[in-house]
């Protein structure tokens, strides 16, 4: 199989197709995984080698569903482009859709750039239906599938894959994909916007592979898209508990969304408390703030005085604050150590308290630092140099 | 169950390759032919009695569409008066199926073909209807050999089932196709024709004459076999009997020659004996004087006994004189031995003393012979 950039792809086909293919490779996102836009390879000609290019009119098309790639074959006619395309599901022979299901078909408008698209994403609405009739073969996992239907949250936005049944063991297996209805708008931007991959729109997909027909060996895993991961603190922050032997999904399912629910909140909140952190000490401390992160309110630095004895504070605060105590840098204006840099001294254990507001902190910081100064300015004159 | 087999021509196939290798997109069209159900019955080791019913379509004809989608629309629905159309003077009992030709796609049903099909099914009251499948492809990069692929379809409760699609002479061909009637295209000539001179080949019944002809003949040397078994038969039985007649024969023969046998052996022996006279006769009869053939007795001294008659009470005493001179001889042997050790001045004394025995003996001898 060859993968074909969409460039190259827009090139190759009959200028009469373009349109239709352009808004496929361009703007193509169909399902629950929607990071990516479908991929077309094999573009191949129905007309003769005597034809002068480019006059490709047939392709398959690779569309993520349910945790899985279908390759589906489409195919025009070049000297026909006037004409609905005609398609072949590859491995799935059995799904022949209800035409009458399908409006972009049977009005097709070919001089509709996304016409193609549309009747795409209804060619996908049928297979998912045809997916769910298959569960049948197996009550254990139908009544997985009545069960979260039933729930409007999870309902609309789920995708199942019903595997072919193995005929040397007699196993059936299923995957259910959905898509959690988690609401990550209010995650700071800043969080969001320092990813190298372009974010798309941002989603929490939960995968349960059911590997037999009977629920024994469940794998669930959680898809984010690389914003949110990145935000929550990378793919080690966040781990989702294992199925419950027994268990079903419409129990599991909220649990796992719940966790990521109060992830994010979390992070929000803690967004917002030292948001609230920041200004407290730029209140009490006013003229001595020398800087501070204005979109993430993450850094503080402070220069103050003590008996004529001048030095710079800086606070750092963790992703999880409050609940992780900021760092404290206590650093001297005149001395150095042997290597060139200024002396410091790193603070990790001062009091503190998460209950405390912002108020209550920058207070009982400045306690702090009228108590530690001495020390500190001891420490500066016995290692440090001038 | 019926196992459909589809049946084509090259001229035919070969037409729709080569139709399809001129037009720069997929084509379509209706395929025309008849259809045949066959019974075949075949008898093998484990089963006496197999009946194969086999469907034969026979694909005679193609007739193709000038454009795509031509009967029916985008989502599949066929449009008859299009397909009445498409047919034009050709009847719908002909109709065999439709084709398509896909050119670089897989080998496959695709969705709206599946759909068209069940439509046409529907349209033309055929719950057999065919479809065939061509998929050509270029087979070189050069673009210099291209392949076609081609299968036939059809469908059975909703299910689509690949049919076997045979090319008449190509390939292995099975002997009974060679002697089926030919499939081809009957026009009304050809068939007036035959007609007129099928009264020259044909009897009433519809069979070749010679076939009778050759039945007859067959009865004929069935019957000949028959009567040449039956002398063949009678031949062997004869032979069996004299077999076992000579057999008893040659039993009762080995009996009584061992019972002779038995009985001639003794005289055998006396007829040795008679014969040995009988030389002994003749030759005394031709060498009587002759002292070199005759046989003498001897004395210790080496003269000749003087020949006598001998009567068996004389021969009885002559061979008793004969044993007291072999005790003789056997005394002086043991005597000459012991002699030789002794010395040599005793010798002649020794010598004399058996002299002195000797002829004592030979004188009681002599006395005796005299008494």
């Amino acid at each position: 199989m060859n993968d074909i950039s969409p460039e190259v792809a827009l090139h190759r086909i009959s200028p009469e197709l373009r349109p239709l293919l352009c808004s496929v490779v361009r703007n193509g996102r169909v399902g629950l995984d929607s990071t990516n836009c479908l991929r077309v390879t094999d573009l191949k000609t129905g007309c003769i080698s005597l034809t002068p290019g480019p006059c490709c009119d047939r392709f398959k098309l690779h569309i993520p569903y349910a945790g899985e790639t279908l390759k589906w074959d489409i195919i025009f006619n070049a000297q026909f482009p006037e004409l609905p395309p005609d398609f072949i599901f590859g491995e799935d022979a059995e799904f022949l859709p209800e035409p009458s299901e399908l409006p972009h078909l049977v009005q097709w408008d070919a001089g509709n750039p996304e016409c193609l698209l549309q009747l795409v994403k209804e060619l996908i609405q049928q297979y998912h239906h045809y997916q769910c009739q298959r569960l049948r073969e197996s009550s254990r996992l139908l009544f997985e599938y009545d069960s979260l239907l039933e729930d409007p949250n999870y309902g609309r936005n789920m995708e199942i894959y019903a595997g072919r049944k193995n005929s040397w063991t007699g196993e059936f297996s299923a995957r259910f994909l959905l898509k959690l209805p988690v609401d990550f708008s209010n995650i700071p931007v800043y969080l969001l916007k320092d990813t190298a991959l372009d974010p798309g729109e941002d989603v929490a997909l939960l995968s349960v592979s059911f590997e037999d027909a009977e629920a024994t060996q469940v794998f669930p895993k959680l898809y984010l898209s690389p914003s949110i991961e990145h935000a929550l603190g990378g793919s080690s922050a966040l781990h989702i508990p294992a199925f419950p032997s027994g268990g079903c999904l419409i129990d599991y399912v909220p649990q796992v969304c719940q966790l990521l629910n109060n992830k994010v909140q979390y992070i929000i909140q803690g967004y917002h408390k030292r948001r609230e952190y920041i200004a407290a000490f730029l209140s009490h401390f006013g003229m001595g703030v020398v800087e501070y992160d204005a979109v993430g309110f993450t850094k503080l630095t402070l220069l103050l005085m003590w008996k004529d004895f001048c030095f710079l504070v800086h606070v750092d605060l963790p992703l999880y604050f409050p609940r992780d105590q900021p760092t404290l840098t206590f650093q001297s204006v005149y001395h150095f150590t042997n290597s060139g840099q200024l002396y410091s001294q790193v603070q990790k254990s001062y009091p503190y308290s998460p209950r405390w507001d912002g108020n209550e902190m920058a207070k009982r910081a400045k306690a702090y630092f009228k108590s530690f100064i001495p020390q500190f300015q001891e420490g500066a004159f016995a290692n440090g140099k001038l | 169950m019926a196992e459909p087999t589809v049946r084509v021509s090259g001229i035919v196939l070969s037409s729709l390759m080569f139709q399809h290798g001129n037009t720069d997109s997929d084509a379509e069209g209706l395929v025309l032919g008849e259809s045949r159900v066959e019974e075949q019955i075949t008898i093998s080791d484990s089963q006496a009695d197999r009946i194969n019913i086999q469907e034969i379509y026979y694909v005679q004809k193609h007739i193709a569409c000038n454009k795509l989608n031509h009967f029916y629309s985008g989502a599949g629905e066929v449009n008859s008066v299009a397909v009445q159309k498409l047919l034009a003077d050709n009847k719908q009992d002909s109709v065999l199926g439709w084709y398509r030709q896909r050119r670089n796609s897989d080998q496959q049903l695709s969705f709206r073909e599946r759909i068209v099909h069940q439509s046409l099914k529907a349209s033309l009251r055929n719950p057999h209807l065919l479809f065939l499948l061509l998929t050509p492809h270029r087979a070189s990069s050069a673009e210099s050999t291209h392949r076609t692929e081609y299968c036939a379809y059809i469908s059975r409760n909703s299910v689509f089932l690949s049919v076997p699609l045979l090319v008449n002479n190509l390939g292995l061909q099975e002997p009974q196709s060679y002697w089926k009637l030919p499939v081809g295209r009957p026009s009304e000539r050809y068939s007036a024709t035959i007609r007129r001179h099928s009264s020259s080949f044909f009897s009433s019944d519809g069979l070749l004459r010679d076939v009778n002809d050759v039945n007859a003949m067959n009865d004929s040397l069935q019957e000949e076999l028959q009567a040449a078994c039956r002398e063949v038969e009678d031949s062997e039985r004869q032979l069996e009997t004299l077999q076992s007649e000579v057999s008893a024969l040659r039993k009762r023969s080995r009996e009584r020659r061992k019972k002779s046998e038995a009985a001639g052996r003794t005289g055998e022996e006396e007829e040795d004996q008679r014969r040995n006279l009988r030389l002994q006769e003749a030759v005394g009869a031709l060498f009587k004087r002759s002292p070199l053939f005759l046989t003498q007795t001897l004395t210790l001294q080496g003269f000749p006994v003087p020949e006598r008659t001998f009567s068996g009470e004389e021969e009885e005493e002559e061979e008793e004189e004969e044993a007291v001179c072999e005790e003789d001889e056997a005394e002086c042997e043991e005597e000459e031995a012991e002699a030789v050790c002794e010395e040599e001045t005793q010798e002649n004394t020794h010598s004399r003393k058996r002299r002195r025995e000797m002829a004592a003996s030979s004188e009681r001898k002599r006395r005796k012979s005299e008494s």
